[in-house]
């Protein structure tokens, strides 16, 4: 079990990488996508016997993260008739170069710190510290509002891979409540996306500092 | 009848001539004199009777059962307030009537509701908690009655700088009271002089309450606020409000233990606060400046009187101590009744005359003949003169040093150059309103406005003589006083012995009163001789110049220049000379500046600090995204590692 997940959160750090080299919005919003889809899966591969409750959050998750968000994202992006170029800060090669950094302090950081022995070898807590920094990355990296919101839901993708640790003892509805919580808020991005484009005729977060007092 | 219905009559009659006060003037006029008349009745009979007043409620404000007392102390200080929230009311009828100003006479009113009645909370609640609640409640009352004529910049400025000063004051109180309800687990005020340890809490209470008083390097919002506000709002402030400052130190320094150097420093405040700041008077060309400054000189007075008190306590001389606290207390009521009583006819210049000038006014007495009278009263009273109400105060002070002196303790050492620095002041506070005095009303008018003054309505006159009656009542015969004095001195400190009224005062009441016939009776005997010989009028000798004009009299700056220049050191006068040149010199002038030295020398550069070191902090704060989310990766960078670090052994 531990290497088809390990193989599964291994496709998810690469997909990290490619969110960070991606220069059109579409791709970026394709590899958050796919990687939700992974992430949903791997509940059902680390059970043993397969619980009706764990198959409800995985497919929930899979739905909610391959399926309606990026469908949300997708709609926000037509509604605003927004360019599609990602339009960088930190351009693409030294993101990808922090990402890799990033991605090998993970594993180094994992390796300090005190596991349970069943997560030892498992490389779900080096993928859940690589996708936080990547989202870190994208948020501070990235001027257009969809692509950070896309970098805040790559962040919750390593909340929710370091949550599976905890899949026995957490209840489903915290799960269920988490992926709603998210839900919700890519909802009200749209909106205020939609609102800042408005406002502004773009979706340059930069130009946000026009608000300050 | 009961002080406790009194009080809450006068509570009653506040609240609803606060509601009154934005539509109906007169109702409201009534409303706050029967207050006034309440409140002053409660007073009165706690400070003849021999009980104190007490009410333990079941009220909870705040997690706090609701406790008030009015023992002899506070009733001294809520005669005080009585009396001047009264006769400010009846003088801002007129003064700051809705005809002058329509929008803020309604808001004016209601605020002095608020104010008066803040100050009576202030007075009786005996629980930290309601105290602070009440303590601020009555520094925004305050702001909202010195920035009454919001218009106008200076005034917006002096209401922003009183209020950061107040608040400064604040913060101390608040951790006064604080630390004070957490060392002794209650909330509840009381004496608690057997709890050593509470000792230092006492130097954050003196600089809490000083802010508000107006102690000396604490005193630089005290010159623009009065200035700028209404005269009634002056009068209020400088003979009130600063009051409960004193209040404070007072009722503190007589609850809580003392640490041993509280006396000293207490009372070498009061001499360097007397001294300086009626230098600083002396030096000021606005009328209302030179009367807030002296009001810093007065609280000097008070402040070396309780610190001789201090002294006294510490080394077990009680009855100089005695001495010194019932002249501070007396000087209590008496600077209020005179500063009241010379705000009210500094108003009255400025009513009539359109400035607070004094190098533009001149000859008002031709004019003004009754408030020229009245604030002669209030002068001499002011400049400690026998036969007025000042001098028998500041006697009672001198008293108790000249004891203290006599005894040979360590007090000594402090009462000594207390009487020198107390008896400076007081010469300077006599050349300072002869200043004043003779550039106002004597001479000639200065400028057109001057010469075409008017004299107040029977509103603005009628508080004016009820002051100076009570000058007059509090001079000639100090006996009747002594008991309430003596009174709150008990509630001070309950182990001295209940004193009989000393005899100093009796026979300084007898000289006081001898004086003044002599001076009635020199008065009607001039009267007589001018009028039989009739008045002879001549030019003042002007060195034969042929075409003398108002311009050459005496102004404040050469009145002052001598005096000045010894003070120079901390006046930091400023001015621009333009000296005649030539044999036909055309044009010459001298434009003098006197600044608020420590605010100008030491609050304004460390202010300026400060600004710029919060500019600096906030270009943090531009409004990019981006940046913010690196902001909090970093302090979760930084939280992560402090973690790290405090988790390795």
């Amino acid at each position: 079990m531990n290497i088809s997940v390990n193989l599964l959160v291994g496709f998810a750090m690469g997909l990290n990488l490619i969110a960070l080299g991606s220069n059109r919005l579409p791709s970026l919003i394709r590899a958050m996508s796919v990687q939700g889809v992974l992430l949903g899966i791997i509940p059902l591969l680390m059970e043993k016997e397969l619980d009706w409750r764990v198959a409800l959050v995985a497919l929930a998750t899979a739905i909610g993260k391959g399926v309606v968000i990026p469908g949300l994202l997708r709609r926000a992006m037509r509604a605003a008739s927004i360019e599609r170029e990602v339009d960088p800060f930190i351009g693409f090669v030294p993101s990808l170069l922090l990402g890799a950094a990033g991605t090998v302090a993970a594993v180094a950081l994992a390796q300090g710190l005190p596991l349970l022995p069943e997560h030892a070898g498992s490389l779900l807590v080096p993928g859940a510290l690589a996708s936080v920094l990547t989202g870190f990355i994208l948020l501070v990296g990235r001027s257009k509002a969809i692509s950070q919101v896309c970098g805040y839901l790559i962040l919750e993708n390593g909340i929710y891979l370091f949550g599976l640790l905890l899949i026995k003892t957490t209840p489903l509805l915290v799960e269920a409540g988490v992926l709603l919580d998210v839900t919700v808020g890519v909802f009200v991005i749209g909106i205020i996306v939609d609102h800042i484009q408005r406002a502004f005729d773009s979706l340059d977060t930069r130009k946000l500092t026009a608000l300050r007092e | 009848m009961n002080p406790g219905t009194l009080l809450l009559a006068s509570a009653a009659s506040f609240v609803a001539s606060i509601v009154a006060g934005n539509r109906y003037a007169r109702a409201w006029l009534t409303l706050t004199l029967t207050g006034v008349f309440a409140g002053l009745s409660a007073a009165l009979i706690v400070l003849l009777g021999t009980t104190d007043w007490e009410w333990r409620s079941t009220l909870i404000v705040g997690g706090q059962l609701v406790f008030l007392r009015l023992d002899g102390l506070s009733a001294l200080f809520l005669v005080l307030v009585s009396v001047v929230g009264g006769a400010g009311a009846v003088y801002a009828h007129e003064y700051w009537s809705e005809d002058d100003y329509p929008t803020s006479a309604p808001r004016g009113r209601m605020w002095w509701s608020g104010l008066v009645l803040s100050m009576g909370l202030v007075l009786t609640i005996v629980n930290g908690l309601h105290f602070l609640i009440a303590w601020e409640s009555f520094a925004i009352c305050a702001y909202f009655l010195i920035t009454l004529d919001r218009q106008r910049r200076a005034v917006r400025a002096a209401g922003w700088l009183y209020l950061a000063a107040s608040h400064a004051g604040t913060v101390a109180l608040f951790a006064f009271f604080a630390s004070l309800a957490a060392r002794t687990g209650s909330w509840e005020l009381g004496p608690l002089r057997d709890h050593a340890s509470l000792a230092p809490l006492f130097w954050l209470a003196l600089f809490g309450f000083g802010v508000k008083a107006g102690v000396f390097p604490l005193h630089f919002w005290l010159p623009d606020a009065h200035a700028n506000a209404p005269s009634h709002v002056s009068a209020v402030m400088s003979a009130v409000a600063i009051k409960m400052g004193i209040y404070g130190i007072v009722r503190f320094s007589g609850w809580l233990p003392m640490p041993a150097a509280a006396g000293w420093v207490v009372i070498a405040l009061g001499a360097t606060s007397a001294l300086l700041g009626i230098a600083f008077a002396f030096a000021q060309d606005d009328v209302k400046r030179l009367l807030a400054y002296c009001s810093v000189e007065n609280v000097g007075v008070i402040m070396i009187g309780l610190g001789g008190a201090m002294l006294a306590a510490a080394h077990g001389h009680a009855s100089w101590g005695l001495l010194a606290l019932s002249g501070a207390l007396l000087h209590v009521w008496n600077h209020g009744a005179f500063k009241a009583l010379l705000f009210f006819g500094a108003g009255s210049v400025l009513h009539a005359t359109g400035t607070r000038t004094m190098s533009r006014l001149g000859g008002l007495w031709r004019t003004m003949p009754w408030t020229t009278g009245m604030f002669a009263i209030g002068a001499v009273a002011v400049s400690g003169l026998p036969p007025l109400n000042g001098f028998v105060s500041e006697w009672l002070v001198y008293l108790g040093l000249l004891d203290a002196v006599v005894s040979k303790g360590p007090a000594a050492w402090a009462a000594m150059p207390a009487i020198i620095m107390l008896a400076m002041a007081g010469a300077l506070a006599l050349a300072s309103f002869t200043k004043a005095g003779a550039l106002i009303f004597l001479g000639s008018p200065r400028t057109q406005a001057a010469a075409a003054a008017h004299e107040s309505g029977r509103w603005m006159r009628l508080p004016m003589l009820t002051l100076a009656a009570l000058c007059i009542a509090l001079a000639l015969v100090p006996v009747l006083f002594w008991p309430a004095v003596a009174r709150a001195v008990n509630a001070w400190d309950t182990s001295w012995p209940p004193a009989a009224v000393p005899n100093s005062l009796t026979s300084i009441g007898r000289t006081q009163v001898a004086l003044a016939l002599a001076a009635v009776a020199a008065t009607f005997l001039l009267l007589h001789k001018v009028r039989t010989n009739g008045l002879r009028r001549g030019l003042t000798w002007d060195c034969a110049y042929a075409a003398p004009t108002a311009h050459m009299q005496y102004s404040s700056g050469s009145f002052a220049g001598i005096v000045v220049g010894w003070f120079a050191w901390i006046l930091r006068p400023q001015g621009i000379v333009r000296r005649p040149r030539g044999l036909l010199p055309l044009k010459a002038f001298r434009i003098g500046h006197n600044p608020e030295t420590v605010l100008e020398l030491v609050i304004g550069p460390v202010s300026r600090v400060i600004v710029q070191a919060s500019r600096t902090a906030s270009r943090l704060q531009h409004g990019n995204l981006q940046a913010y989310i690196l902001y909090v990766i970093a302090a979760l960078v930084a939280l992560g590692s402090v973690a790290w670090l405090a988790g390795t052994p």
